[in-house]
């Protein structure tokens, strides 16, 4: 057993020192190798922690959406709707809600107004709720709104806005923001507060503003609302809540949390497929020269073969040296493309894939994300790229085990 | 002992190029000997020696080592008689370029997995009584064509084999250090050991130390 780890030790350090004499070729690959790595397992890391985070964001957004549909688009919705739905059979609770969104000419970019449940006719929310395979405590408490307001006061003539917000037009507290309303004359609102940065995912293009000047900006009717959240006693009770709605009210749309959820993480599916889509070329690049350099025998190397094989090497000797020189390349090319992939994502806030991956505005939300590794999706990464690798630098054996130990005895060059 | 028995070895064959490079040889060579297979180029003496040094295989005939028939032994028992029972001197050094002179004749032992610090000091014995110890730790590439030379013989001597086969071990040396490597095979000999040497220079074949010259012409050997 110990001649047998010392003759692995012995294969080893020979491997070794056999890419060190090929430095530079070795580096080189090394490199590609990483970055290859590096980008797949950014983008791996990337989209499933925002799929994870969006997921617990959205957790405590509303039960169920009723919208009114005219001509199959979203329509202002009746404020006596709200009576229909709350003497509903399994409906908890029923708020109206007033949001929309504002196009600013000046950095071009959409925001989306919001009022406050607080702000409009809401009642005290007593809940049922119960959330099965409730996640851990990175998991955000259902009781709060989806916006964090920090106990600020929303007061007519100002507003909270999201970080993003803040960051295109360059304001903070106490600044005033100018709206044009729909009939042409000029809001200036004051901004009291930030939202704040954990939720800026959904949040970063938010503007919270009260009932009185959401209603004077886009010249809403107060018998009117945007549409109206449904909180139902039993969560499995959703979808035949939803269908009554449905029933009493033939031009409502209601929206369950779960189709919210699933269009969410479409998005971002799409997205991350999207980006596979575009780094497949590089991948295929990278597939092609690494067989080629793994799989292929330079003279150098066949006559190195045919030495150690004169000095007694067996075949399987040189097999084992092979794959420890794919596993050593591979596994370090693996390892650093990962660890860099992790500092990249949770660290630096992922600048490469950024503009294409968060996001759908000229509003980028600026977040970093909660670190969370997916040991499948390391497993799979890892059969993708370390496996193809050392398996075709097995190849060579095949070649070398017809190379004759007598070889090296005609060599008569040097 | 070394017994051959109609050894033939034919390359190529079943092609246009054909070629046999021996044809019915039979021979016996003495142990703790010094035997010399001379001839033109072309005669088979290298392959022949491969044959005898379990690196090849003939295309027909019988190889006895010891009494032992190892012609038909499968590839892993013939790598193991090859690394514990022979030490190759090549006409080239043949050393790993890019390593050290101590890791290179270490290359031939890392097989048997034999612990590292005996191996380095068996290693650097070695390269000290050949006179190159100061050496050790040079890459092989600054090394002299003597020098060169002589890190192959240990490492053909460090699995501590008892029959050393040299080819042409003289072609690239001068007459000096010719007569140093004559020096050493002599002593190889007081060691008990058996040196089975080819060549075409008068000064290994006709060396006083040499027990028996065989010609070979033709792929035969001249009787």
């Amino acid at each position: 057993m110990n001649s047998w780890i010392e003759k692995q030790r012995y294969i080893i350090d020979f491997t070794l020192s056999s890419l060190l004499r090929r430095k530079v070729k070795n580096i080189g690959l090394l490199v590609l190798y990483t970055l290859i790595v590096f980008i797949l397992a950014s983008m791996m890391f990337f989209t499933h922690s925002i799929k994870r985070e969006a997921a617990l964001i959205l957790k405590g957004a509303p039960e169920v959406v009723v919208q009114k549909i005219v001509a199959g688009r979203h329509d202002l919705m009746p404020i006596e709707y709200l009576d229909t739905i709350k003497k509903i059979r399994g409906v908890a609770t029923a708020a109206p809600r007033l949001w929309g969104y504002y196009y600013d000419n000046l950095v071009k970019a959409n925001y989306t107004l919001l009022v406050p449940p607080t702000q409009t006719t809401t009642t005290n929310i007593s809940r049922t709720t119960v959330v099965e395979n409730e996640p851990n405590s990175q998991s955000v408490d259902l009781t709060k709104p989806l916006y964090e307001v920090n106990g600020t006061k929303l007061e007519s003539g100002t507003i909270i806005i999201g970080n993003g917000v803040a960051r295109l037009r360059q304001i903070a507290k106490g600044d005033y923001m100018p709206f044009l309303s729909f009939d042409g004359n000029v809001m200036n609102l004051k901004v009291v507060d930030t939202l704040s940065a954990q939720s800026e995912l959904v949040s970063s293009d938010l503007l919270l503003i009260t009932e009185e000047d959401f209603r004077k900006l886009f010249g809403i009717d107060k018998q009117f609302v945007t549409d109206m959240t449904v909180v139902v006693n039993n969560p499995s009770e959703m979808p035949t809540v939803a269908a009554k709605i449905k029933k009493r009210l033939p031009q409502a749309r209601p929206i369950i949390r779960d189709e919210i959820l699933r269009t969410y993480e479409s998005i971002f599916n799409w997205r991350g497929g999207m980006m596979i889509v575009i780094f497949s070329a590089a991948v295929l690049a990278f597939v092609i020269f690494a067989w080629d350099k793994a799989s292929g025998l330079s003279a150098g190397e066949r006559r190195e073969i045919g030495i150690l094989k004169a000095v007694g090497w067996e075949t399987s000797d040189v097999i084992q040296m092979k794959f420890w020189e794919g596993a050593i390349i591979s596994l370090t090319a693996f390892f650093s493309g990962v660890i860099l992939a992790y500092i990249h994502v949770f660290f630096m806030g992922s600048p490469v894939f950024e503009p294409a991956l968060k996001g759908w505005s000229a509003l980028y939300p600026n977040f970093s994300l909660t670190p969370f590794v997916n040991i499948e999706q390391l497993t799979t990464l890892f059969f993708l790229t370390v496996l193809p690798y050392t398996v075709a630098t097995i190849v060579p054996i095949w070649r070398a085990a017809t190379i004759d130990p007598d070889s090296a005895m005609r060599f008569t060059g040097d | 002992m070394i017994e051959l028995h109609g050894i033939r070895k034919v390359f190529n064959a079943g092609n246009p190029s054909e070629f046999t490079a021996i044809n019915g040889a039979n021979l016996q060579i003495a142990e703790n000997q010094i035997t010399v297979l001379k001839g033109p180029s072309g005669s088979g003496k290298t392959t022949l020696l491969s044959i005898v040094g379990c690196m090849s295989r003939p295309t027909a005939g019988r190889v006895h080592l010891n009494g032992r028939e190892i012609t038909s032994l499968p590839e892993r028992f013939l790598t193991d008689i090859r690394r514990k029972t022979f030490g190759f001197i090549f006409q080239q050094p043949n050393l790993i370029k890019g390593i050290s002179v101590l890791e290179n004749v270490m290359l031939p032992a890392y097989p048997l997995g034999e612990k590292r610090s005996q191996l380095r000091i068996k290693a650097l014995a070695g390269l000290d009584e050949l006179n190159i110890g100061n050496k050790s730790h040079s890459n092989v590439e600054w090394l002299s064509g003597g020098e060169a030379q002589r890190a192959s013989i240990v490492r053909a001597l460090i699995n501590n084999p008892s029959i050393i086969i040299a080819d042409e071990p003289t072609a690239h040396l001068d007459s000096k250090l010719s007569y140093r490597f004559m020096e050493i095979i002599e002593k190889f000999k007081a060691e008990g050991k058996t040196v089975i040497i080819t060549s075409h220079d008068p000064l290994v074949y006709d060396a006083a130390i040499v027990d028996r010259v065989i010609t070979m012409r033709d792929g035969q050997i001249e009787v």
